[in-house]
């Protein structure tokens, strides 16, 4: 027999899913602007906005389950991971809004983003990641959100030899500006993939480790 | 001093042919509250009865291992029954007051079995275990009243009271608030945590929110041997066995 408690978890996975979906979406679309100089500010901003609500409606139906059903063990370890989760897509969203805002603020130079096979390396390694952490969610597969810790890494030695790239850098000091916070906000999605990464571990197991 | 207030080792019981208990081995840990849940039928109540020597009292009944209480064998033959029964004193499912004593009587009545007649000194006794059972305040004024003409969860508490009144050293619970509404349950909740303070509990409940709230350690049975047994928190957060996880997430019982 059907749980009632399981009815609400349903919904609430739900709705988790979707706002990973649409935090993946707002990165892709912002690199997207930001690799061939066209600016996504407002579609990211938007983006950025649902999911600011959907967090909003995920704390509210995390705290009606919790509310309604007391619910323990792996049930009570979903409901607090995924307003966890649903807090780190948030992050995702705000972040790809920030490298469009900053690239239509500070840039508004074509393709001078990309003129780094290392920024390039570390788009694409982020990319990997916020890839691989919403489908390790959607699995609640622990061994897959384990890999982020390595990528996690990775991305971590690009992001500070492209530090040190351009602070020896001449030429337009927008465009080294506009590269500098980018790649920061960059290494920081990186970041709360890892976030995800252990909330799914903690799903799936119950171990409460770190993969950074 | 051991942290272990009592034990049991390889325990069994049996009623008639059924065999209630498998080889259970349960520490109960002192000034801590222990949680026993499980579902209908599978031990819970006849295991705390085996800790007290209560299980033998019914007919038929028989069991088999060791309970120690502060390292000695409950069971062994230079052991006093009625002694370990003053020492592991047991609160019901139900309240039961005796029903023609008053509040003062039913607080005072094993006292009086142990000789202490009357006096200051039973007044004493009287008034702080209704203090220590959070009564004193709402019945100091009637305690010629009878033990049944307050609630039914004043009355549970007067249990309590009566229970503690014999300065035993391990309480044990038997579903002690599944007749109570849930004012009743809570202050029964507080009195419980409040309590282990002096003595060791052991609870026997079906609510597990309730062994959630209350308890230090929680041990889960099914079909009468002991499934998981662990810190509260632990068990109920990330239960090691997939029956209790089952269990304590209503997939079953």
């Amino acid at each position: 027999m059907t749980r009632l408690l399981d009815v609400g978890l349903e919904q609430l996975t739900v709705m988790v899913y979707k706002s990973g979906e649409v935090a993946e979406n707002a990165i892709r679309v912002s690199i997207r602007g930001f690799i061939n100089g066209k600016d996504a500010t407002e579609t990211v901003h938007e983006l950025s906005d649902i999911l600011g609500s959907m967090t909003v409606d995920i704390e509210n139906k995390a705290f009606e389950l919790i509310a309604k059903y007391q619910p323990v063990a792996s049930d009570l370890r979903i409901i607090n991971s995924y307003m966890k989760i649903a807090y780190d897509f948030e992050r995702y969203g705000r972040y790809a809004w920030d490298i469009s805002f900053t690239q239509q603020k500070l840039a508004k130079i074509d393709k001078c983003a990309v003129s780094s096979d290392l920024m390039q390396k570390l788009i694409e390694k982020v990319s990997e990641m916020v890839g691989k952490s919403v489908e390790a969610l959607k699995q609640h597969n622990a061994e897959l959100a384990k890999t982020l810790a390595d990528t996690e890494k990775e991305v971590d030695e690009l992001y500070f030899a492209y530090l040190n790239k351009l602070s020896n850098a001449r030429g337009q000091n927008k465009c080294v500006m506009c590269n500098l916070l980018v790649s920061r906000y960059l290494e920081r999605i990186a970041d709360h993939t890892t976030y995800v990464g252990e909330a799914v571990v903690y799903i799936a197991t119950g171990e409460k480790i770190s993969l950074r | 001093m051991s942290n272990l207030k009592m034990r049991s080792i390889n325990l069994n019981a049996w009623f008639g042919p059924k065999q209630a208990l498998k080889d259970i081995n349960l520490n109960v840990k002192t000034n801590a509250v222990t949680a026993i849940i499980g579902p209908s039928g599978c031990g819970k109540s006849t295991l705390i009865r085996t800790l007290n020597r209560m299980h033998e009292l019914v007919i038929g009944a028989k069991m088999s291992g060791e309970v120690l209480l502060d390292g000695k064998n409950i069971y062994d033959a230079d052991v006093d029954p009625v002694m370990i029964r003053r020492r592991v004193g047991m609160v019901f499912q139900k309240p039961n007051p005796f029903p023609t004593m008053s509040i003062y009587d039913n607080v005072a009545a094993g006292l009086r079995l142990t000789g202490i007649k009357k006096g200051k000194n039973l007044d004493n006794v009287v008034k702080r275990s209704l203090k220590q059972a959070t009564l004193w305040d709402e019945v100091k004024d009637d305690l010629k009243k009878s033990g049944t003409s307050i609630s039914g969860g004043q009355q549970q508490r007067l249990c309590i009271a009566r229970a503690i009144a014999l300065q035993p050293e391990v309480i044990l619970m038997d579903e002690p608030c599944s007749a109570l509404d849930p004012i009743a349950t809570a202050k029964i909740e507080e009195l419980i945590v409040s309590l282990k303070r002096d003595y060791t509990v052991v609870i026997v409940t079906h609510n597990m929110q309730q062994a959630a709230r209350v308890s230090d350690f929680t041990a889960f049975m099914y079909l009468g041997q002991l499934m998981e047994y662990g810190e509260t928190e632990s068990v109920f957060e990330n239960p090691k066995n997939e029956l209790t996880e089952n269990y304590i997430t209503g997939k079953f019982g």
